[in-house]
């Protein structure tokens, strides 16, 4: 649609690899099936965000795609989600090498109860055992990839807990790039936090989709449609409409879509 | 699911901008017909009323923008809430040009009130092309009213009639002038009144652009037609147009 005047993160490449694709996927919570019959494709190194009202499974999908209900024998998916090529819902999937590959950033930020430097390199110790000099450079570019680097670079050893929530979260998401993972899962990343803070997340998400392919759930319909190349909007476990994010929001082409998006939904 | 948002208050400021639009509709419609009636009959008060009235339409122009600016800032509006109000500022600001051509056809009806005149069918044809446009103003602005896009492109269509309509008329004034040279004062103050009501056709078919932006989310591709050839019916300097 703006063929001439493209507007900076909207801009999408269609011609992106795949690097998720999610065919037929059904969810179950015990007997109730909260998502029917997702088909999505996760474009590489593109912002996707996920909206749809309180209960429409946008969590539940993001939730899925690291295998957090494997914990919850009740709960259980059906489908492929095709992770390179890779189904990563069958049994023998290895969990912990997929959540480094696949990282997650939640709403409230969750640091853990350490340094900041620790925090950090936590992650990183899961999965590798680097030299000290490696271990501090990875640290260093991790937080200053999470644009978290200058404001504390003088006290990485006090206790993560005491930053502000805005510090908090880019400390979250700092820890999530540390490990390198090749997708980053965001659930309502900023609802906790101020317009400062969230302007800086926005900014960092930005950066980071250069590098990550990025799927983000918001209940911010302006926030999806700033950051995000991609937009699906789910409703009652299904996906309603997919489309580039300009079109969802400028143009959508069904009336439950527009009804939602422009806060008609009763 | 209902058309009516979730917070009402956005309906009410919605339904403001369309209320104050239809009134601007209204004004220009009427100052356009008394414009007219103003330059056939030489009335110099119902030309001054127009004069006067402008004002007003200037001031409603204004109050539309800001309104929608403040609903834009205010309501973060997305998909056709976010064109609607876009369409608002477009329209409302076309609605003003055309009381400002309306209120240039009324100076001239007190510019040549006391000039020789020339015959009566001089002004016929001027009466007659205004009359058109005066039906183009208002089928648009009923489209615009029921979000009729169709109807939108059918005034939009039938403006080539309107410069068709212009060329000749300019031949005719052309023609009075040379017949008699004491026309001419006369015959080009309504060469510019003619020019003026061509000019709010064209303002009738950007509103009819926008009433299809708003409906169907697309811009307009298309070329229109276009019949006006005065511009090479004489030789005219080519900054002309």
């Amino acid at each position: 649609m703006l063929s001439t005047l493209e507007l900076s993160p909207q801009t999408l490449d269609a011609d992106a690899p795949v690097r998720i694709a999610v065919k037929n996927l059904d969810f179950y919570y015990g007997e109730h099936k909260a998502l029917k019959n997702i088909n999505l494709d996760f474009r590489d190194r593109h912002v996707t965000a996920l909206i749809g009202p309180s209960g429409c499974g946008k969590s539940t999908l993001l939730r899925i795609f690291n295998r957090i209900y494997s914990l919850y024998p009740e709960q259980r998916a059906t489908g492929e989600i095709l992770l390179d090529g890779r189904n990563i819902i069958s049994n023998n999937v290895d969990v912990n090498e997929l959540r480094s590959r696949i990282g997650m950033v939640f709403q409230k930020p969750t640091p853990f109860p350490m340094s900041i430097y620790d925090n950090v390199a936590f992650g990183i110790r899961l999965y590798e055992k680097p030299p000290k000099s490696e271990l501090d450079d990875r640290v260093e570019g991790a937080l200053r990839r999470a644009a978290l680097w200058d404001e504390v670079k003088d006290k990485l050893k006090s206790s993560g807990m005491g930053l502000s929530g805005g510090q908090q979260q880019r400390l979250c998401i700092a820890r999530t790039i540390a490990q390198k993972p090749e997708v980053i899962l965001f659930d309502e990343p900023t609802s906790a936090l101020d317009p400062i803070s969230t302007g800086k997340i926005e900014d960092l998400l930005e950066q980071l989709k250069t590098d990550f392919t990025i799927v983000i759930v918001t209940h911010n319909m302006q926030q999806a449609a700033r950051i995000s190349q991609y937009t699906a909007f789910m409703y009652l476990g299904e996906v309603i409409e997919f489309d580039a994010t300009n079109t969802i929001f400028m143009n959508p082409h069904k009336k439950q879509t527009q009804d939602y998006v422009t806060g008609r939904f009763g | 699911m209902s058309d009516q948002h979730i917070v009402r208050s956005y309906d009410a400021d919605l339904e403001g901008l369309r209320r104050s639009l239809a009134e601007m509709g209204g004004m220009s419609e009427r100052m356009l017909g008394d414009s007219t009636v103003a330059l056939v009959r030489r009335d110099t008060a119902l030309a001054q009323k127009i004069i006067t009235a402008d004002q007003r339409l200037d001031n409603l122009q204004r109050e539309v923008e800001e309104k929608a600016v403040l609903t834009i800032a205010r309501r973060q509006p997305l998909a056709n809430d976010l064109r609607e109000l876009i369409s608002a500022i477009r329209i409302a600001a076309d609605i003003e040009r055309v009381g400002d051509l309306a209120k240039n056809i009324a100076k001239r009806a007190v510019a040549i009130s006391g000039q020789f005149s020339p015959p009566h069918r001089a002004v016929v044809g001027l009466e007659h092309m205004s009359r058109l446009v005066q039906a183009q103003l208002k089928d648009v602005l009923d489209a615009y009213a029921a979000s009729n896009e169709q109807k939108a492109m059918e005034v939009w269509r039938r403006d080539d009639e309107i410069d068709a309509l212009y060329t000749s008329l300019f031949r005719e004034l052309l023609t009075y002038m040379m017949e008699d040279p004491r026309n001419i004062t006369f015959c080009t103050h309504l060469l510019f009144c003619a020019k003026n009501v061509e000019r709010i056709g064209d303002h009738t078919t950007n509103i009819a652009e926008t009433i299809h932006y708003l409906v169907t989310g697309q811009s307009m591709d298309e070329n229109r037609p276009k019949l006006d050839t005065t511009n090479i019916l004489v030789d005219l300097p080519a900054a002309n147009g």
